[in-house]
């Protein structure tokens, strides 16, 4: 009887019943009336009667329990079961049944959002599981899954933007900061270079001045140059009046000789005293011609003298002259000296600026490679890791254009003996290494996952930091090799 | 009190359209269980209810395992694991159990809810080789707490080396 239906049971008890009812009745009202087995029969369908009574309110009793189940469900209270389910029980199976039924249900509402609550994270990887569902429930999962997928595609794409996004703000937050930095660069550097065309400017004024400084000294000694000949021509003039006098000193010595043999034989003819004035006539005569002669030659000595004194006033006034022209060029040759002087301080200057504005230009060139490595790092996000980008992040900070400068090239020769420049190869490195870092997670899923999203934007983070510092010390090496000397 | 059998070679296979479905409170101790869970673990569902779901615990299992799983869902997180289980008879059977807390309306954690799935071959062993690495690492550092860290350290390291979350390696087999 206990493996019998619900139904069947209350069924076969009522059956039972009716069948010993009319059994009485014939055993009570028959051709053979047995009045003892009509109580007896009577009495066993009383019992049977009280038992399918008894079975029927069981079942009622279960019924209701298996309603109040069935209406919390209803209500949407799925995790309400039967158990303590008697084996062979009348409602046994129909509590199964909604243990089942509930069963699915419940399996079907968590998978259902256990998918959604992952794929709305951006993980696409936990799709709702359809095993052990059946029916419609099996059906629907199928085009549950199919939102999950594209609510996951959208969720992965919306992470994987909002991470871009935020890069891309600390980029151009940096970029900024970076541009400005070069823009101040650039500025001192027009400084300087504006300071030197000043410089270069004086220089070609003085220069300018020199030249015609130079040019009056060469007037002023061409003067003494004419006037030397001048001289010369006068000093001539004077040798050949010279010569002149001489000759009529001699002129007058012979004068005298003869004047005085002719007084002799004067003297001579005296003695003789014979016809006494004739011969005396005669001498008296050459005597005459003598002093006219003496006359004539002091007369040309006086002429000759006037003019050895017009020479001779020529020649002071000519020394005056070149005495004066010799003071110009000497003034001239001391002022050139003053201009020569200061233009070699002007070009010292101008060495030194232009030797700050070229190490703030080769500054400058390794902050934009610097700025280019960092930009390349966040290429990679876009471009992937096998892009160009990719490749170019991978240099160290010993291998970059920024770690050849330091290491090896113009920061090592010129700087290595400030000190800041020890000072610049850990951060550096620490900008490489977060950039390699970050760089490191692209080769996994971080599209979906915000914990490695995280990871790659506190590198990216931590680079900058170092980048701020790798800056910063550029600056201040710049600065102590041009206050160092 | 149930005692746990000696476990034999004997394998039950779940069936490919069924799932185990069942019901423990916070303690783990089994307040539900469906038909295909009284039939696949062998006991009566009398045996079962109030009796701890550790009962099927198999000893091929790491004890890692069920830390991180009573870790994730004491966390209100959903787990997803395979698991070898023990039957009543000392036979066992493979399942890729979905464990997801219960909580009443006030929003309170009131038990957990298991399904059980029949798990692909495939997965099957490949976890086995990793349980089989955890197992060593627990027992090589005793059964202790130190064992539990080993074991604990080597799937982390297992998975950072594959770069991807429990999850997605469980999801992935």
């Amino acid at each position: 009887m206990k493996s019998l239906s619900l139904g069947s049971r209350v069924h076969l008890l009522i059956g039972l019943c009716l069948a010993l009812l009319l059994l009485a009745g014939w055993a009570a009202s028959g051709p053979h009336p047995l009045p003892s087995l009509a109580w007896s029969l009577g009495g066993a369908s009383v019992l049977l009667l009280g038992l399918a009574l008894y079975t029927a309110q069981r079942i009622l009793k279960a019924l209701d329990r298996l309603t109040g189940h069935l209406t919390a469900a209803a209500a949407g209270n799925l995790d309400s079961r039967i158990t303590g389910i008697k084996a062979g029980a009348a409602t046994g199976e129909l509590a199964w049944a909604i243990n089942d039924l509930l069963d699915q249900q419940e399996a079907y509402f968590r998978e259902v959002y256990s998918a959604f609550e992952h794929a709305t994270r951006g993980q696409t990887f936990r799709l709702a599981m359809d095993q052990g569902l059946h029916g419609a429930f099996k059906e629907a999962m199928v085009r549950v899954n199919i939102s999950v997928e594209s609510l996951g595609q959208v969720q992965m794409m919306a992470l994987k933007e909002k991470l871009i996004s935020k890069l891309t703000d600390l980029n151009s937050g940096n970029l900024l900061t970076n541009l400005k930095s070069i823009q101040e660069y650039l500025m001192n550097m027009t400084q300087e270079m504006s300071i030197v065309g000043q410089l270069s400017k004086e220089t070609a004024g003085d220069a300018e001045a020199s030249r015609a400084t130079i040019e009056g000294l060469v007037v002023d000694l061409n003067r003494v140059a004419e006037m030397a000949v001048a001289s010369d021509a006068q000093v001539r003039l004077l040798h050949e009046k010279s010569d002149e006098i001489h000759q009529i000193v001699q002129v007058i010595t012979d004068v005298a000789d003869r004047t005085n043999l002719l007084a002799l034989n004067a003297a001579i003819e005296a003695a003789h005293a014979g016809d006494a004035g004739k011969g005396f006539a005669v001498v008296a005569e050459e005597v005459r011609t003598l002093s006219e002669n003496t006359k004539d030659a002091a007369a040309s000595i006086a002429k000759t003298l006037r003019t050895f004194g017009q020479a001779t006033t020529q020649m002071i006034s000519d020394s005056e002259q070149v005495k004066a022209l010799a003071e110009g060029s000497r003034m001239a040759v001391a002022e050139f000296r003053t201009r020569v002087l200061k233009f070699a301080g002007s070009a010292t200057t101008s060495f030194t600026q232009m030797s700050r504005a070229q190490d703030l230009s080769f500054a400058t060139l390794v902050k934009v490679d610097h700025f280019l490595y960092k930009q390349n790092g966040y290429r990679v996000i876009h471009q992937g890791t096998t892009s160009p980008e990719a490749r170019a992040v991978q240099a160290d900070h010993r291998s970059c254009r920024l770690g050849t400068w330091y290491y090896e090239g113009q920061g090592a020769e010129l700087f290595s003996h400030v000190p800041s420049y020890v000072r610049l190869e850990a951060p550096h490195a620490d900008v490489h290494r977060n950039v390699h870092e970050a760089v490191a997670q692209l080769n996994g899923a971080w599209e979906r996952n915000p914990a490695t999203q995280s990871l790659i934007y506190a590198h990216f983070e931590a680079a900058e930091r170092a980048s701020e510092t790798v800056m910063a010390t550029i600056d201040r090496m710049v600065e102590e090799r041009h206050r160092l000397g | 009190m149930v005692k746990r059998p000696l476990p034999t070679q004997q394998e039950r296979v779940l069936g490919e359209d069924d799932f185990i479905v069942s019901k423990t409170d916070l303690k783990g101790i089994i307040t539900y269980g469906n038909r295909h869970f009284i039939q696949m673990s062998g006991y009566s569902e009398r045996e079962l209810l109030g009796t701890p779901h550790s009962i099927l615990r198999h000893p091929d299992m790491p004890r890692v395992v069920f830390r991180l799983l009573w870790d994730t869902i004491q966390a209100k997180r959903e787990i997803c694991a395979y698991v070898k289980n023990l039957a009543k008879d000392g036979s066992f059977y493979w399942v890729f159990a979905n464990i997801t807390p219960s909580f009443d309306r006030a929003g309170d954690l009131i038990g957990y809810y298991s399904v059980r799935r029949k798990p692909r071959p495939e997965a099957v062993a490949s976890i086995s080789e990793v349980y089989q690495a955890l197992l060593a690492a627990e027992r090589k550092a005793g059964d202790g707490q130190e064992g539990m860290k080993a074991s604990l350290a080597l799937l982390n390291q297992t998975l950072e080396r594959k770069g991807i979350s429990y999850e997605e390696f469980v999801f992935g087999l």
